[in-house]
């Protein structure tokens, strides 16, 4: 229950952020340099008008926050979608048709698993991030779409392979002869039988792939590698106040509470999805 | 100038009151420490310790290296030159004096021939102990300096106006306008009058050269460095240019990416009389490279470090050192001859029209930006673009786009806007579709992003849509800001430093047409054939050459000064390519071991042969 609430609480705050920012009266992106820092600009703490602090650049933290959930849900959604496509693809044709197809997209699974993904990914943002023209002939630019991309690349080894099992099992089953039998080719055979009984499976694994989208936005943010940087993002809300949290708590602790109760609630959900749906453990 | 005067005061008290009452141990005025010779009550010895966030860019190579830090090393420890400054602080500090040169150099009546004597039995460090520095030296020096692949990213510009340079490219015999009658003698002959000469000869890229050294370092000599100076890198001795140069192994102290390490050059210690410029006080200077700002900060107040080198103190810092009366001292600040500006592309609308150009001088909150860099500490606004110190303050106080506490004045740039083409409802707002997405390449580290906020923030205000990229300043920044056909519309994290003090030095490379491709990032007086080449729309753009080319052959005194004032008050008001917001002040914290603090007014950054420690380091 506190992960369904956590995350229709973080989805609507993140919906409304621009409804909550013109009630609060300040934009995301708007300067309040006199009244939110000190001489030697520094950021001032929570108040009744700021209620988490202001940022370096006299940022309202809150207004701040909210539109970095959007960011970040976004970049996970997206991220996560283009994962679960790439991954139950290549996991029903693996599975459906087994043989030399299996081998080959089974090798490659194992072979991205095996990739130090953080450290790609850093390469590649880098490579890709360091000029306007990005690379790919312009393909990949630097911004939200590369980081889109990028996790997306590394994520979808793990619904495959879980899509591969399940195939692997489904198609023994007696439905899928009958279904044989009665003329239908392998393509509505895996579209019309076998997939909608991965349904729970993929839904449990998306669910728990998200929050790991997430921090792994969060964290190339962090390293300033993810979103542009004026591009309210939690992970570059943490990296900000990395060097000045001994005198501005504020800027570390919400964006990273914030970070912490969505992608718990999703795993929670995960959770409680894989245990209600999951015939193996006994429901 | 009166900044330095009392910065020397203070110091004065400060090193008197610490030989005074200085702690147990250590050295005093009488006593004489290693490798050194007291003077007037400033121990000798002991290592300076630093710390430096990133190492240079060029690899110690002097012919190459453009910037303060490296330039300082360069006149304080590891090159002398024929003419050099004394890195004390005051006005005298930015005039040449004589170093490996006898005397100031005969000119000939036309201005074009400079005859230079050099002063005999000064020797080269180790390898190189027991060779003389000649005239041939030098000429060895300036011929890498023709080279473009040994000049890459430096200054050959300025020595374009000795004849034969341009055309030798590497071959020193075939620059003409240098000879050496006898090996104590140059002669320089000019293809025009040049008054600033002798200031380019202060340049580390004039520094002489052993021939053998040089052979076969075209691309990385800085790493087979030959010292002249107080200092050599360590293990300079065991440099072996017997071998071929692909064989010979680089210099030991200087570790790229990691370490800089300074020892005292025997020959200089043998001929110290000869250097009346450098005291050279400590034995040896230590300088580790890397690590985050905010990290060598927290080594200063541990005094794991002496001082942080070419880097500001990070805001926490500061304000600590500003609440703590004991700690204050600690803290210096001084005016360095330097600006910080927002450079705008005359050829990419909407900044080809010149009131949007003022409207966002008028938008821009100065204070703003001084306050994310640091706050006043950091400098004073700036209103126009050629310090005072460089024009004889004729431009003192002069800012056509003043605004009150420098805070940005909305309402007179929205009037400026009203009255530009891409202001089609005359609202003040700009509405044009050119106004959106306007490329804007900046520094990613500390303070460029905060600046970006404020910045993005101001001009939103008037219309202006930044679409800003954020990069390393020298693979990212300087690649697309320096090149016309990246088209960056706005490069904000810019600075400049006077080359030497004269304000030709902010002429010529910033607002002439020479400086495109370098540091004119505003394209003045680029072509419409250049225009049209690089794909611009905009085929005709403003242009200070003819101002440029008058003032800059005209001799060192009050008109050349008020020729050089006539066109900073031309460009900020009729022209205005930029937003000046800073005269930008050295910043740096030290340790308690610190004494003799000393500014070098000529390179704009602390005076390391000054500098000296408590108690010789003891």
């Amino acid at each position: 229950m506190f992960g369904i609430v956590a995350i229709v609480v973080v989805l609507l705050l993140a919906v409304f952020a621009g409804l909550i920012s013109q009630l609060v009266g300040h934009g995301p992106n708007e300067v309040f340099l006199r009244q939110m820092t000190n001489e030697v600009g520094l950021p001032k703490g929570p108040n009744a008008h700021f209620w988490f602090g202001a940022d370096l650049a006299g940022r309202d933290l809150f207004v701040r926050v909210l539109y970095g959930a959007r960011v970040s849900l976004l970049v996970a959604f997206v991220a996560t979608g283009i994962s679960v496509v790439v991954g139950v693809t290549l996991g029903l044709a693996a599975g459906f048709y087994r043989g030399k197809v299996d081998t080959v997209i089974s090798r490659m699974t194992d072979v991205v698993m095996t990739l130090p993904v953080l450290l790609l990914a850093i390469g590649l943002v880098s490579a890709c991030g360091s000029s306007q023209q990005g690379c790919l002939g312009g393909t990949l630019k630097p911004g939200v779409r590369l980081v889109i991309v990028v996790i997306g690349l590394f994520s979808w080894p793990y619904i495959a392979r879980i899509v591969r099992g399940q195939v692997l099992s489904l198609r023994e089953k007696e439905f899928i002869e009958a279904s044989r039998a009665l003329g239908s080719g392998n393509m509505r055979i895996m579209a019309r039988e076998i997939l909608p009984n991965l349904v729970a499976p993929i839904v449990v694994y998306t669910t728990l792939i998200i929050p790991n989208n997430i921090l792994f936005e969060a964290a190339l943010s962090f390293l300033g590698l993810g979103v542009p940087a004026t591009t309210p993002s939690w992970g570059v809300m943490l990296s900000d106040a990395g060097t000045v949290f001994t005198v501005a708590w504020w800027m570390m602790l919400f964006p990273g509470l914030f970070l912490f109760v969505t992608t718990l609630g999703f795993n929670l959900v995960g959770d409680g999805l894989r245990d209600a749906l999951d015939p193996r453990t006994g429901r | 100038m009166k900044q330095h005067w009392r910065y020397l005061a203070t110091v004065a008290v400060v090193a008197l009151v610490a030989a005074a009452c200085g702690g147990g141990g250590g050295t005093t005025g009488t006593e004489t420490p290693s490798g050194g010779t007291p003077s007037g009550g400033i121990p000798a010895g002991g290592t300076l310790m630093l710390a430096t966030p990133s190492d240079i860019q060029s690899g110690w190579d002097p012919a190459k290296e453009y910037e303060i830090i490296a330039w300082e090393v360069f006149r304080c420890c590891l090159t002398r030159t024929l003419y050099s400054y004394t890195g004390m602080g005051g006005p005298e500090d930015t005039a040449p004096m004589p170093d490996l040169a006898t005397a100031m150099p005969e000119v000939s009546v036309d201005g074009m021939t400079y005859t230079v004597k050099i002063k005999p039995g000064i020797h080269f460090g180790p390898p190189f102990e027991d060779t003389e520095i000649t005239a041939d030296d030098f000429i060895t020096a300036f011929g890498r300096v023709s080279s473009d692949v040994g000049s890459q990213g430096g200054y050959p510009f300025y020595f374009s106006v000795i004849k034969g340079f341009d055309d030798a490219n590497g071959d020193p015999t075939k620059i003409t306008g240098i000879t050496a009658p006898d090996p104590h003698t140059l002669v320089f002959e000019l293809t025009q009058p040049t008054a600033d000469f002798p200031f380019r000869l202060t340049m580390p890229a004039t520094a002489p050269i052993p021939a053998q050294a040089a052979e076969g370092h075209i691309k990385d000599y800085g790493r087979y460095l030959v010292s002249t100076g107080p200092y050599m890198w360590e293990g300079s001795e065991n440099m072996d240019f017997s071998v071929p140069a692909e064989q010979q192994k680089p210099v030991a102290g200087y570790e790229p990416n990691r370490a800089w390490i300074l020892v005292r050059n025997p020959s200089w210690v043998n001929e110290r009389d000869t250097d009346t410029l450098r005291p050279a006080y400590v034995d040896r200077i230590e300088v580790a490279v890397g690590g985050t700002v905010e990290d060598l900060a927290n080594k200063v107040d541990a005094g794991e470090i002496d001082f942080v080198y070419g880097a500001t103190p990070p805001s926490t810092q500061l304000q600590k050192y500003l609440a703590d009366p004991e700690l204050k001292s600690r803290l210096h600040s001084e005016a360095t001859g330097a600006i910080r500006y927002i450079t705008m592309n005359l050829a990419i609308p909407p900044f080809d029209d010149i009131h949007v150009r003022r409207a966002v001088n008028y938008a821009v909150d100065k204070d703003g930006l001084r306050r994310a860099r640091g706050g006043d500490l950091v400098g004073e606004l700036a209103g126009h673009y050629i310090p005072d110190m460089l024009t004889g303050g004729l431009n003192q106080g002069l800012d056509p786009y003043a605004s009150p506490n420098g805070q940005g004045d909305l309402n007179k740039a929205k009037e400026e806007m009203k009255q530009s083409k891409y202001d089609s409802n005359k609202d003040g707002i700009c509405d044009d579709p050119v106004c959106d997405n306007i490329l804007t390449i900046t520094d990613k580290s500390f303070p460029y992003p905060e600046q970006n906020a404020i910045l993005t923030d101001n001009l939103a205000k008037i219309g202006l849509k930044l679409d800003v990229k954020m990069g390393d300043r020298y693979t990212f920044m300087y690649a697309n800001c320096q090149d016309p056909t990246k088209k960056a519309a706005l490069c904000p994290s810019v600075g400049w430093g006077f080359d030497y003090a004269d304000a030709g030095t902010y002429g010529e490379p910033l607002f002439g047409s020479v400086g495109i491709g370098s540091s004119n990032y505003s394209n003045l007086g680029a072509s419409p054939a250049d225009l049209a080449k690089w794909g611009y729309s905009v085929t005709d753009v403003a242009s200070v050459d003819d101002m440029v080319a008058k003032c800059s052959p005209m001799p060192i005194g009050q008109d050349r000064v008020a020729c050089w004032a006539e066109v900073d008050k031309y460009l900020v008001e009729e022209v205005a390519p930029w937003v000046v917001w800073l005269f930008d002040n050295n910043v740096v914290i030290t340790g308690p071991r610190v004494i003799n603090w000393t500014f070098d007014a000529s390179a704009g950054i602390e005076s390391l042969d000054h500098i000296a420690l408590e108690g010789g380091g003891a």
